[in-house]
């Protein structure tokens, strides 16, 4: 399969560090942005990027492409999005298995589907459609999720399978997201890794959540913690070239504090990498 | 239940608040949280993720209602109308429009000053990129054709009229070591808003620049703004004063375009 070349360890592009990273050159091989921040006529955030993208690979990452909604496919945002790519050249585009709304409303927020093949068969379609507009294949991401249907007809795992090998797209492995909705739903994430094609993973995302005792929440605004570490080494043995990056959206901490979630992610790298070669 | 009808429920329950119709659809928690307690993630995000949105481009605003007041507020306009853009940019563009069309909120003259004059701030942040002009640009143009030119306005530029104070009053209400707002007064005032550099910018105008500016920024030729100025104040009206305007607004960054008008 034809796979974009692993770029090594990025972080999240966000405002807040704009100065610090065009100032340090801090050592990260690449950036991720959201592309939603970027789709603007001008001004800040474009320069920025424009400045940060001399030097560094970017890749877009949107909250707002919908793909499981029942809506019509938004062209103008679809338009808008290719604009910005053409602008960026970005190693790979990504959004999630999610909607945001329906009848024309848009939530902000990447919404749970039901796994059925109803649902199957309409995201693929979408993806695919997708995917012929930009003229690029999609990286897709599984979403955290708080609750689960009554109505789906097979697991998440089985539904990420297939859909990424019907609609002949790319995953990004979001393995926080893996182990908040597997604690929310009561599975294994160790049975989620083993069932994706890990030939198509080329991104992994690592975050912070919050637990709240009874279901974990999502929030992006706290370190990693020592569990979703070690999915993650889980995560990392299954798919060696996968290119890895921290999101950090909230709560932000110095710029140090994840430089050295980067370096545990490498030296956890370097032991999987040891192990395989012993 | 199809995809649809489901989305639809789901998007029902999240406006509404209300959850009972969803609870039935989804499976119970293993940890042993309440689907009521689930299902209003959603409905918490929903509503904490607009306030914030509202919040962020209306420190001005939240500082002069206060807390109380800011917050209602912001349910009033979240609970108007779900998001309808893409992009949570443009989430608040619709704020001082519901602020004007809203009972509640139509007669707080100063508010929705304070709105319209925010809104104009975030526009100008990342409207589009255009090059200033510097006034030597005048030099390619022989003087007696002075009086046919127009000038280009950079996008991001903007002319308000706004309720007596509000320009203060955003300066005091974001300022943090400033306990007192300025007094109520009668009247307006004009503001210029625009982006000079990668920040927003704005000052008050006297009311013959706001004259001169709104009919620069209407294509009109210069001599025809010298000749409104002079009709409307007589001999108030000094071509040194024009021109010292004209030479701000380059100075400024204001200025992206100067052409002939006849030269179409």
């Amino acid at each position: 399969m034809n796979m974009p070349a692993p770029l090594g360890y990025g972080l999240g592009l966000r405002p807040v560090y704009y100065d610090e990273i065009l100032e340090t050159r801090p050592p990260v091989d690449w950036f991720e942005i959201i592309s939603e921040n970027y789709m603007v006529p001008g001004g800040r955030p474009l320069a920025m990027l424009d400045r940060i993208r001399a030097d560094w690979p970017i890749v877009m990452h949107g909250v707002a492409m919908s793909l499981a909604s029942t809506d019509p496919l938004d062209m103008n945002y679809l338009r808008d999005l290719a604009a910005l790519i053409d602008r960026v050249q970005p190693a790979w585009v990504s959004d999630h298995i999610a909607w945001t709304g329906v009848h024309g409303a848009t939530l902000h927020d990447l919404l749970p589907i039901p796994f059925t093949r109803e649902a199957l068969d309409h995201v693929v379609e979408r993806i695919q459609r997708v995917q012929d507009f930009l003229k690029r294949r999609l990286v897709i991401e599984n979403a955290s999720t708080y609750v689960a249907f009554t109505g789906s007809e097979m697991t998440e795992w089985e539904f990420v399978r297939e859909l990424v090998q019907r609609a002949d797209c790319l995953l990004l492995l979001d393995v926080n997201n893996i182990f908040v909705s597997g604690f929310n739903h009561g599975y294994d994430p160790m049975t989620f890794l083993d069932a994706v094609p890990a030939e198509r993973v080329v991104q992994f995302h690592m975050a912070g959540h919050t637990d709240n005792g009874t279901h974990r929440i999502d929030t992006h605004d706290q370190p990693v913690c020592d569990e979703v570490w070690a999915l993650y080494e889980a995560a990392r043995r299954r798919c060696p070239q996968a290119s890895a990056m921290i999101e950090r959206d909230d709560n932000f901490p110095p710029f140090s504090e994840l430089l050295a979630e980067l370096a545990r992610m490498r030296a956890i790298d370097a032991r999987v990498k040891g192990r395989e070669a012993a | 239940m199809t995809l649809a009808e489901l989305q639809a429920r789901f998007q029902a329950g999240i406006l509404t608040g209300e959850g009972a119709d969803m609870l039935g659809l989804v499976e119970p928690s293993p940890h042993g949280a309440g689907k009521n307690e689930l299902f209003g993630v959603y409905q918490n995000a929903y509503r904490l993720r607009l306030a914030e949105f509202v919040a962020e481009d209306h420190p001005g605003l939240a500082g002069y209602l206060g807390e109380d007041e800011f917050a209602a507020l912001i349910e009033d306009f979240i609970a108007s109308d779900p998001p309808r853009h893409r992009n949570a940019r443009y989430y608040t563009t619709r704020l001082p429009q519901f602020m004007q069309e809203s009972e509640a909120w139509r007669e707080e003259g100063r508010a929705l000053s304070l709105a319209q004059f925010e809104r104009a701030l975030v526009d100008a942040f990342d409207a589009a990129d255009a090059p200033a002009l510097e006034i030597g640009a005048l030099a390619a143009f022989a003087p007696e054709r002075w009086a046919s030119l127009t000038f280009a306005f950079h996008a991001s530029a903007q002319l308000l009229e706004l309720a007596a104070g509000t320009l203060d009053t955003y300066v005091a209400a974001t300022d943090d070591d400033c306990d007192e707002l300025p007094e109520a007064s009668e009247g307006v005032e004009h503001a210029a808003i625009w982006r000079t550099g990668d920040e927003p910018a704005w000052r008050e105008l006297d009311a013959d620049e706001w004259v001169a500016l709104n009919e620069a920024m209407a294509g009109q030729a210069f001599g025809d703004i010298c000749q409104l100025a002079a009709f409307q104040q007589g001999d108030n009206a000094s071509a040194e004063r024009l021109a010292q305007f004209l030479a701000n607004w380059f100075s400024e960054g204001l200025v992206v375009g100067v052409a002939e008008k006849d030269a179409g």
